[in-house]
């Protein structure tokens, strides 16, 4: 019996706990009432520098981004809240608040900045940085919480790009939305800095050898190359 | 006038190799080594081995985009984009601009790769490296379909195993009729739940799954230490260029080899314009080269050519040498010059997540994965569609990666990152396509910055590769769940094109005879019998399996029979 999987897509288990997460945050939609805002807003253009670059396609090209002082406030306290210090440095010790300013500036177009910059702008009206530590970690879980429902119009998928080599996609039709571009470059702006990799992982840029593990304690913390 | 002698003298060699990149090196090493003056030309760059691999020992932070595409570069690497991994931070170096190297889609698309430089490709390669079968050399007969192979498997067979013994091939003895051995240096290791997934697909579905067969050294020869070959270190940062000389190239292996006779004459930055014929010898005398920098013209001259310049490049200069008795290009007698595009199609398969295996873990980065032969069509299976596909993919750990799309953040999920992730597997098929005349490229009217035709495509997948991709979808989401994965996402990208796999084939196949192809079963363009083509360009089908392998055994093959001819002074 051959099953058709064409029309399974994404199932991660991620998904089923979305569903979970979402009921529990609905109730604390009202309380934050100014959040609200971030959902459903409109975004501009296609999206995604992805696989289907065709020649000469420069609709979309590049424009000026920065952000103004009072948006990087925001923007580091975000990405502290995400990767804080600990006994290890945190995002702002490792300079992601200014990766990331790069990032969008020189890798995502004008669909990602609009988003971006409305997340942003969301965070200032709703007050933000005025809030108490856990109200920001409140805004913030609700905030992942509604980005689930844009994300849907995203599929992620696991894509065979040559010998050995898999390539993640995201495919959807607007601008990614603010908490994930926060999150994704926060993380890659973190993990990959020479702070953050020596505080978390085992570093071995020349492992010499290809090794198996067989008893692997809950505390080995991971290899990177 | 004694000036013009030795410049012409300075000029002329024995033997002219158009390219360095796979093939050209292993012509370059073999007629070397035979005693012949070789002059290699390059249109690229010199890249030095080790010296010239700049990224190779940089640190993830020391990348300012840490390795990702910029907007300018996904401006201007338009089809390396395509590929996904390419025009990143870490390697976009090594390939060429696409902006600057226009080509223009007529029909279809064309993803074409290109890297002009030292070694071409062959610093890039994906190193997966496996013998065709003895069907893929009968297949186009049996069905009907493009033109009969004029070899055979056994033709090629003593040569697979001469070049395996000098580049090193790691792998693991199967003895299947559908991917022959190859002669092996040791095996890399499966990790614990890729042999529980061997295991299962083997006994529920009765298909055999191999490790990974790479152009690694994992037990180097003295034979390969001596050109200062080292062991294979696991880094697996192998496309920014391997400053051990771990993985074949040109520059770890045959250009060395072909230096050391003293014979051997590299010139760079030199972009083959046309092959010069002789109407009078009916022989080719010299190639006509345009300095990539200076646009100055140059010609060469040597008494065998061999045409390496990646199958679009080697027979787009067979279309640029035009003349009186070859008015289409060189050889074109049949028409057939730049016709069967072929490349192997991917980006469809599945993946999943594993439960369990929580205490497996492996220290080294594994430069390679498993493999799954081809079952597809061959013994009693039969499918709607012809020929088939392997399947290659591999399990590994999740690294901090998990954390972008998974809930939460804060001190205990900054921590959770730190430590490897759950199991996750997939697989993605390669896939053969069919030799289709229609798929093709013609010299357009427009002219690059050197003054040379604009090539323009038209390629399209056929039934035949649609039908098969919906199998590989649901051939790889059948055997992940054979294995008990979870969590199966089958997918089959809708927009891919020809030459995604960067393993382009065809356009001056082989065959047997001037009226159906272009070079013979000695790989010789049937009546310019000193012009050797011995790439992917020849090829007249294109198997499922990777195919840098069977362009080194063509290469060696038609080097010697080459040199015994020009012996018996036939050329």
């Amino acid at each position: 019996m051959k099953i058709v999987f064409k029309f399974v897509s994404c199932l991660i288990l991620g998904d089923y706990l979305e569903q979970f997460n979402l009921k529990l945050m609905m109730k604390r939609r009202d309380a934050i009432s100014q959040i609200a805002l971030l959902v459903g807003g409109a975004f501009t253009a296609p999206t995604l520098m992805a696989m289907d670059v065709r020649k000469g396609n420069s609709s979309i090209v590049a424009v000026d981004f920065s952000l103004t002082d009072a948006q990087r406030q925001i923007v580091s306290a975000v990405a502290e809240h995400i990767i804080p210090r600990t006994s290890t440095p945190g995002a702002i010790d490792a300079g992601v608040p200014a990766f990331i300013e790069l990032m969008l500036k020189d890798c995502y177009k004008k669909p990602e900045h609009n988003s971006f910059l409305k997340g942003v702008n969301d965070l200032a009206k709703a007050n933000f940085l005025a809030q108490p530590a856990a109200g920001q970690v409140a805004m913030l879980t609700l905030l992942e919480a509604n980005t689930k429902d844009l994300m849907r119009s995203y599929s992620q998928k696991k894509i065979k790009v040559g010998d050995n080599v898999d390539k993640d996609t995201l495919e959807g039709a607007n601008g990614v939305p603010f908490w994930r571009l926060m999150k994704e470059l926060t993380l890659l702006g973190y993990y990959t800095s020479e702070k953050g990799i020596q505080a978390s992982f085992v570093y071995e840029p020349v492992p010499g050898k290809f090794e198996l593990i067989t008893d692997m304690k809950p505390t080995q913390k991971s290899f990177v190359y | 006038m004694n000036l013009n002698i030795d410049a012409i003298k300075g000029q002329t060699f024995d033997a002219i190799v158009i390219g360095s990149g796979i093939s050209g090196g292993w012509a370059a090493k073999e007629l070397t080594e035979k005693g012949l003056k070789v002059a290699v030309l390059e249109r690229g760059r010199e890249i030095k081995h080790i010296e010239g691999y700049e990224t190779a020992m940089k640190n993830p932070w020391e990348f300012d985009h840490r390795g990702r595409p910029t907007n300018m570069a996904a401006e201007e690497y338009w089809a390396n984009m395509r590929t996904g991994y390419t025009a990143n931070e870490e390697t976009r170096h090594m390939f060429e601009n696409d902006s600057k190297n226009p080509y223009i889609e007529k029909k279809g698309g064309f993803d074409w790769i290109r890297a002009y430089h030292t070694g071409g490709k062959s610093l890039l390669w994906g190193r997966q490296s496996y013998r065709w079968n003895r069907e893929d050399f009968l297949a186009n007969e049996k069905e009907g379909i493009g033109t009969p192979w004029a070899i055979g498997y056994d033709d090629l067979a003593p040569w697979y195993s001469y070049v395996e013994k000098f580049a090193g091939i790691s792998g693991q003895a199967e003895g299947l009729d559908v991917l022959p051995d190859s002669d092996f240096l040791p095996a890399m290791q499966m990790t614990a739940p890729e042999v529980h997934f061997k295991n299962a697909v083997n006994k529920k579905l009765g298909r055999p799954v191999t490790v990974g067969r790479v152009a690694h050294l994992t037990q180097p020869t003295k034979q390969q230490l001596d050109l200062g070959r080292s062991s294979c270190n696991y880094r697996n940062k192998c496309s920014r260029g391997c400053p051990y000389g771990a993985y074949f190239s040109s520059l770890s292996a045959t250009l060395p080899a072909a230096m050391r006779t003293g014979r051997l004459t590299m010139i760079h930055n030199s972009i083959a314009a046309e092959i010069i014929y002789d109407e009078a010898t009916q022989k080719a005398k010299g190639v006509r080269v345009i300095d990539q920098n200076t646009l100055e013209s140059k010609e060469y001259f040597a008494k065998i050519i061999f045409v390496n310049a990646g199958a679009i490049g080697s027979t787009s200069i067979l279309m640029n040498s035009k003349s009186n008795r070859y008015q289409t290009g060189l050889g074109n007698d049949s028409d057939q010059l730049g016709r069967n595009i072929m490349d192997h199609h991917l980006g469809a398969g599945a993946s999943a997540t594993i439960e369990g295996f929580e205490k497996d873990y492996m220290f080294g980065n594994r430069p390679n994965g498993l493999y799954i032969p081809r079952f597809q069509n061959w013994g009693k299976d039969k499918r709607s569609y012809s020929r088939g596909f392997g399947y290659q993919g591999g399990a590994s750990r999740e690294g901090w990666g998990r954390g972008v799309g998974a809930d939460g953040f804060g001190a205990e999920f900054k921590e959770s990152l730190t430590h490897p992730g759950q199991w996750t597997v997939g697989f993605g098929g390669f896939g053969e396509i069919l030799p289709n005349p229609e798929n093709r490229f013609v010299l357009g009217s427009q002219k690059d910055k050197w003054g040379l035709p604009v090539l323009e495509f038209s390629a399209e997948f056929g039934q035949n590769e649609l039908r098969m991709r919906e199998d590989m979808m649901n051939e790889a989401a059948t055997m992940l769940e054979a294995a008990g994965f979870k969590n199966i996402n089958a997918y089959n990208k809708q927009d891919t094109h020809i030459g995604l796999g960067i393993h382009e084939m065809g356009t001056a196949r082989m065959g047997t005879s001037v009226k159906n192809s272009i070079v013979n079963k000695h790989n010789q363009v049937h009546e310019v019998k000193n012009v050797f083509m011995t790439d992917g360009a020849v090829m007249a089908s294109a198997s499922c399996v990777n195919p840098s392998l069977t362009y080194m055994a063509m290469t060696a093959r038609a080097a010697e029979f080459a040199v015994s001819e020009l012996k018996k002074r036939n050329l």
